[in-house]
């Protein structure tokens, strides 16, 4: 009852922030749209519904262990439904579909690195993550290693990972509803926070899969038919479709080939070796592999994941090309001083206003806001998790905590990660998210990876290495993400950059292996000859389970 | 004792690392688009708009499902 009375509360409580909220916009402070009716229904539904889900889930969610991996029942299929909807983040819809009407095919480069990491997910990590760890990916490093330290040292990346990616999924909640209802930015983003409080603190993982699958329908659904509509303005030829975008667009015929955005194929690389290697170390997804039963259906979540994610960025292929084709030069869309309304993030949505008037705008809108929630659920999982888990269950407790105590903190710390993702998100308000979402996968990229692919492939691996390691992905990640352009110059205002990438990995994770390789070598320690002779037990029972 | 299944184990390793090697050529393929090596690839196709650029974003994401495909069937013996 405690439990229900608290859900209506967190109902209300969104009910009346968009209410007043929306006052306000009727009052003029916001510039975009008036108020879009149907979208505040499609909205209000999804929330109801989603909370509704949250209950139901809430009953079964009454131990740590159901809090984070939803008692391990969920099949193959759901959990690669649940990982699209995870990774088919709002930095994947609305940002890549707003770089492709910049900068035409350089957005492309974007689509490929959020896409590339999923086979590899499946040929490397899928089985043997499965079958090694219980709940996060720290519980298969600290399997071979000296638990303590790198459950310490891997916490702290983990938390620094989803604080990080909380800060695109934020900006791109507030811009959304910014430009939806004429909400204050700041307003925007408390209400997410208040409602995946109320996913993640009562449904935990189990609210949290089935938000991510709804979600990932609807959204596959809505792109679907915004593609359907695009084309069907050209006779469902996509190279009328390209001829209508290069007329259109300032760049011409340049917007079919590299270069308009990017230039420096370094710069590329810098990218792929971000997007690539920093998904396969982004905790949040590295947990949906627990949820499912066995290594079996650890592996097809990933390949359906796979299929679910390769349509959807095909697709973005045309509704990239569709913004151009379509929205450039129609004054609708545009403000008085010639830029599109809302900044580019908003192309998509604008897109769907195009195409399908005030009700596909409405469920566009309705779908990008549970994107959102839907992933910041999932990190927010995951960055409590680490807390909880991690931390004070294996580190504090030595693996032996009171179990209550475990779920009480796992709260309190789904309530602090919504603080800070609310404060972070103010911060970074006016960054372009696919750009932000970047950042994260540099870290984890140049932490996570490293330490989680040389403890399943490599006997050598020995803690001191993977701890030294890490903390020189890490420190190289941030330093050289703070003197590189998006916040050297961009946040703090200085003239150039020291750094002249955005994406350091194609350097931090190199520099990371090669510390841990030297590191490793150099170790006569006995916990590292214990940690070399721990490997072939871990392989063997990497391949076939625990129980065989 | 070594243990006897790490001879099996160590095939699959393997394979594993062959795939990934196989996917992450292709992967970084793509970056030739924006070097003087992908001039070719730059240019329209026929008479359309299209570009070879844009043709192998679409073959890259299409053949990625299809080693993932060719991993699974080679995979399908289990952990046996």
């Amino acid at each position: 009852m405690s439990r229900f009375r608290w859900l209506v509360l967190a109902l209300l409580g969104s009910v009346w922030s968009l209410s007043s909220f929306a006052a306000g916009s009727i009052e003029g402070e916001i510039e975009q749209q008036a108020l879009n009716p149907t979208a505040i229904v499609m909205f209000m539904v999804f929330v109801a519904l989603t909370l509704g889900i949250t209950w139901q889930a809430a009953k079964s969610t009454t131990s740590s262990a159901a809090f984070y991996n939803a008692g391990g029942k969920i099949t193959g299929l759901q959990n690669g439904a649940a990982i699209a909807g995870d990774f088919m983040s709002a930095a994947s819809f609305l940002g890549i579909t707003g770089l492709i009407f910049v900068g035409g095919f350089d957005g492309l480069i974007l689509s490929l690195g959020a896409f590339g990491a999923w086979p590899l997910l499946m040929f490397l990590f899928a089985k043997r993550v499965r079958n090694l760890g219980s709940f996060t990916f720290v519980d298969v490093v600290s399997k071979r290693l000296a638990r303590g330290p790198i459950r310490i040292v891997a916490s702290i990346g983990t938390i620094a990972v989803v604080v990080m990616y909380l800060i695109a999924q934020m900006v791109g909640a507030g811009k959304l509803i910014q430009l939806l209802f004429g909400l204050p930015y700041t307003a925007a983003v408390i209400i997410v926070s208040t409602l995946v409080l109320a996913y993640v603190a009562f449904g935990g993982m189990l609210a949290t899969t089935w938000v991510q699958i709804i979600k990932a329908m609807l959204l596959l659904g809505g792109v679907t038919l915004i593609a359907i509509l695009v084309l069907a303005e050209t006779g469902f030829s996509f190279g009328a479709l390209l001829s209508m975008a290069t007329a259109k667009h300032p760049k011409g015929d340049a917007i079919l080939a590299p270069g308009v955005v990017f230039k420096d194929p370094i710069q590329i690389a810098t990218i792929q070796v971000s997007m690539l290697f920093g998904t396969l170390g982004l905790p949040h997804i590295l947990m949906r592999l627990f949820t499912v039963p066995d290594m079996r259906q650890a592996k097809l979540s990933a390949f359906y994941a796979s299929i679910f994610m390769g349509y959807f960025y095909i697709v973005l292929l045309v509704l990239g090309f569709g913004t151009i084709a379509l929205l450039y030069g129609n004054p609708d869309f545009f403000d008085a001083d010639g830029n599109i309304i809302g900044g580019t993030n908003m192309a998509a949505i604008h897109i769907a206003t195009a195409v399908g008037g005030d009700i596909l705008t409405g469920f566009m809108s309705a779908v990008s806001f549970a994107t959102i929630l839907a992933v910041v659920a999932g990190l927010t999982v995951s960055g409590a998790a680490a807390v909880s888990h991690d931390l004070y269950a294996q580190v504090i407790k030595r693996g032996e905590p009171d179990p209550k105590m475990e779920l009480r903190i796992t709260r309190i710390a789904v309530f602090v990660i919504g603080v800070v993702a609310v404060l972070l998100g103010i911060a970074f308000e006016n960054e372009n998210v696919a750009f932000i979402a970047v950042m994260p996968m540099v870290t984890a990229a140049s932490v996570t990876f490293p330490i989680l692919f040389l403890s399943l492939f490599w006997s050598g691996l020995t803690t001191r290495g993977a701890i030294v390691g890490a903390l020189t992905g890490f420190l190289s990640s941030l330093i050289l993400i703070v003197i590189g352009p998006q916040v050297w110059v961009s946040v703090m205002g200085n003239p150039e950059p020291l750094f002249p990438y955005n994406y350091p990995a194609l350097f931090t994770m190199p520099l990371a292996f090669f510390v841990i390789w030297v590191v490793s070598i150099a170790d006569n320690s006995e916990r590292g000859q214990q940690d070399r002779a721990n490997y072939h037990a871990l392989l063997v029972q990497s391949e076939f389970g625990a129980d065989d | 004792m070594i243990d006897p299944r790490l001879d099996y184990v160590h095939v699959k390793t393997r394979r594993r690392l062959v795939f990934s090697a196989i996917h992450l050529l292709l992967y970084f393929s793509f970056a030739l688009n924006w070097s003087e090596l992908g001039n070719g690839l730059r240019q329209q196709l026929g008479d359309g708009p299209m570009t070879g650029s844009m043709l192998m974003f679409v073959i890259l994401v299409l053949s990625f499902l299809a080693i993932e495909c060719v991993f699974l069937l080679f995979d399908r013996d289990g952990a046996k």
